[in-house]
């Protein structure tokens, strides 16, 4: 459980973070979005006593991450990969975080297992392609098998095997109760990985909400109907908010009513239907309506 | 990546990691091995090493032309004003090398106590810079031992082991020098040139006002109490003025690593 309040951090005049409270439920992986610069990163680093808070506070599991007595057990953390010195192997590398917890050698081999780097733990982390240092950053974070993981960009450079891999692991992880918060700008990918998600923009809070909520409350669903007798079907439609776009000769998108509306009424007048899909909005158009600057600042009641 | 189907181990593991702490002691274990990882450590080591042992060597060699009165000790421990540069780089790098490559915040997510890393940082170098020293002039001993004249009068401490002593004690100083410079400038390029001026070029600029008039004698007292010039009064065999050296090089060391503290713990990494 990750509970931030009222956080707010400021770079001399500028406010990277502005006012952002939330709370990351554990037994369900969180997505955080927001465009570069949103604050997302910040308030990571804030999450893990990295950056001090100008105001607000924010705690891991009831305590603030700099009281923690061990916090490679309670939270896993991959910042960014390149917090890696460059000239120690990744085996070494692992060995040293271990080692402040005094966690062994066989954890150790566990994770380079679990995160497929095995045949390159003896190579410098300097030569290690972008994908194998987030595989590594991985590594680290799960050596204290954490309770809560946070991962920026986790699927930043992976090849499709591991981004289905991270997908897995961290929906696997959030089933065992565990707290994932987790950041992409991959939005097909959040789309299947987050239960939850929050978006930022500007260092302000946009929306939190059910990733199936969000979607619904941000994109409004497209029906495509396809008639030989489209135009007796349209001005049947007499529900005043659907708007009907005429695609091609006999098709039509049609929004604001659904698909059995149009269904029953075509069935009751006798009007023959060769169509009628509808088209759910993506994760990808709710995120672009929401952190679309006009929008920005716009509230809306998300149920 | 074979993934998914070895993933429920984890759940074994929750267990068992309730056990695993942070401590003092494990830190000093990671901070070791984070710094007998690392290449740059070894060459440090070496070069020190190296450098140490063949100017010991090259006086060894000369000190028999010189005759008597050249203390035994001062071969072994003359090649400090050379090896002081590569203890101190070696201090600066061991936590710049975090910065510039990102550890820095591995490290301080693994212990969020910034002091606690510090401190085990600055024990770890000076001990490894220690046991170093330590067999360094043992080496060098050893193989100077043919050239000299007279060797090491082990009977007087005074004369052979006080000395020596201080002089493993003043290359962990040199290093700790160098640590504190590095926590607080953080760049690399910076703190190494930090720790060669005042190791290195402010006792030649102190150096330059022997030549004026007695108004700038005070310049040449103050230099008594560079680092360089403390190693000096503390490590001279027989030496009477060892308590203000060892105060003065102790002051050195322990305040850049002071103010290298106030940075850590205040600053956003």
């Amino acid at each position: 459980m990750i509970v931030a309040e009222h956080l707010t951090k400021r770079y001399g005049d500028k406010t990277a973070v502005d006012d952002v409270s939330f709370t990351v439920a554990p037994g369900r992986v969180t997505g955080f979005l927001g465009p570069n610069g949103a604050g997302k990163s910040t308030t990571m680093r804030m999450i893990v006593g990295l950056d001090r808070p100008s105001t607000g506070s924010v705690t891991v599991g009831g305590q603030d991450y700099r009281r923690l007595r061990s916090p490679l057990t309670e939270v896993g953390v991959l910042l960014d990969a390149k917090a890696i010195h460059t000239g120690r192997s990744a085996r070494n590398h692992l060995r040293a975080m271990a080692a402040t917890h005094g966690i062994g050698r066989s954890r150790v081999d566990e994770v380079i297992e679990l995160t497929g780097i095995g045949s390159v733990a003896g190579k410098r982390a300097g030569k290690f392609s972008l994908g194998m240092g987030q595989r590594l950053g991985i590594a680290a974070a799960l050596l204290g098998d954490p309770h809560t993981l946070i991962l920026d960009e986790p699927v930043n450079g992976l090849d499709p095997e591991g981004v289905r891999w991270v997908r897995q692991f961290v929906r696997h992880l959030a089933g065992e109760g565990r707290t994932v918060l987790l950041s992409s700008h991959l939005m097909s990918e959040m789309a299947q990985t987050a239960d939850h998600v929050i978006v930022l923009g500007r260092g302000r809070v946009l929306a939190d909400a059910p990733l199936a909520d969000l979607v619904g409350t941000w994109t409004t669903t497209t029906l495509l109907v396809r008639s030989p007798r489209l135009a007796d079907l349209v001005s049947a439609l007499q529900i005043p908010d659907a708007t009907v776009t005429a695609t091609e000769p006999g098709a039509a998108q049609i929004t604001g009513v659904t698909a059995q509306t149009v269904g029953d009424l075509a069935a009751a007048r006798g009007i023959p239907l060769y169509e009628l899909t509808p088209r759910a909005g993506s994760l990808e158009d709710a995120y672009l309506a929401l952190t679309d600057d006009s929008v920005e600042y716009k509230t809306k009641e998300i149920a | 990546m074979t993934a998914v189907a070895s993933a429920p181990t984890t759940r074994a593991h929750a267990h068992a990691s309730t056990a695993h702490r942070l401590s003092f002691t494990h830190l000093m274990k990671s901070e070791s091995i984070k710094m007998l990882t690392l290449r740059s450590t070894w060459w440090s080591l070496g070069v020190t090493a190296a450098l140490s042992v063949g100017i010991s060597l090259l006086i060894a060699a000369a000190s028999s032309d010189i005759g008597g009165g050249f203390p035994a000790a001062n071969v072994i421990l003359a090649p400090t004003q050379f090896t002081m540069l590569v203890a101190g780089i070696l201090g600066a790098i061991v936590i710049t090398g975090e910065y510039s490559t990102g550890m820095i915040r591995s490290t301080l997510t693994a212990e969020p106590r910034r002091g606690a890393v510090l401190v085990a940082k600055a024990l770890v170098v000076a001990l490894v810079m220690a046991v170093t020293t330590v067999v360094i002039y043992a080496v060098a001993i050893a193989v100077t031992a043919p050239l000299v004249s007279t060797g090491l009068d082990w009977s007087t401490p005074s004369e052979s082991l006080v000395p020596l002593a201080l002089g493993v004690v003043s290359m962990a100083a040199f290093t700790l020098i160098g640590l504190g410079f590095g926590f607080v400038i953080r760049s690399g390029a910076g703190a190494i040139a930090a720790t060669v001026g005042v190791l290195f070029v402010l006792p030649i600029v102190f150096s330059l006002f022997s030549f004026a008039g007695p108004s700038w004698q005070w310049i040449l007292d103050a230099a008594d109490y560079l680092p360089v010039n403390a190693a000096v009064q503390l490590t001279t065999p027989g030496g009477t003025e060892i308590g203000q050296g060892a105060l003065t090089l102790a002051a050195w060391a322990l305040a850049p690593l002071v103010l290298g503290w106030i940075a850590l713990r205040s600053r956003d990494v």
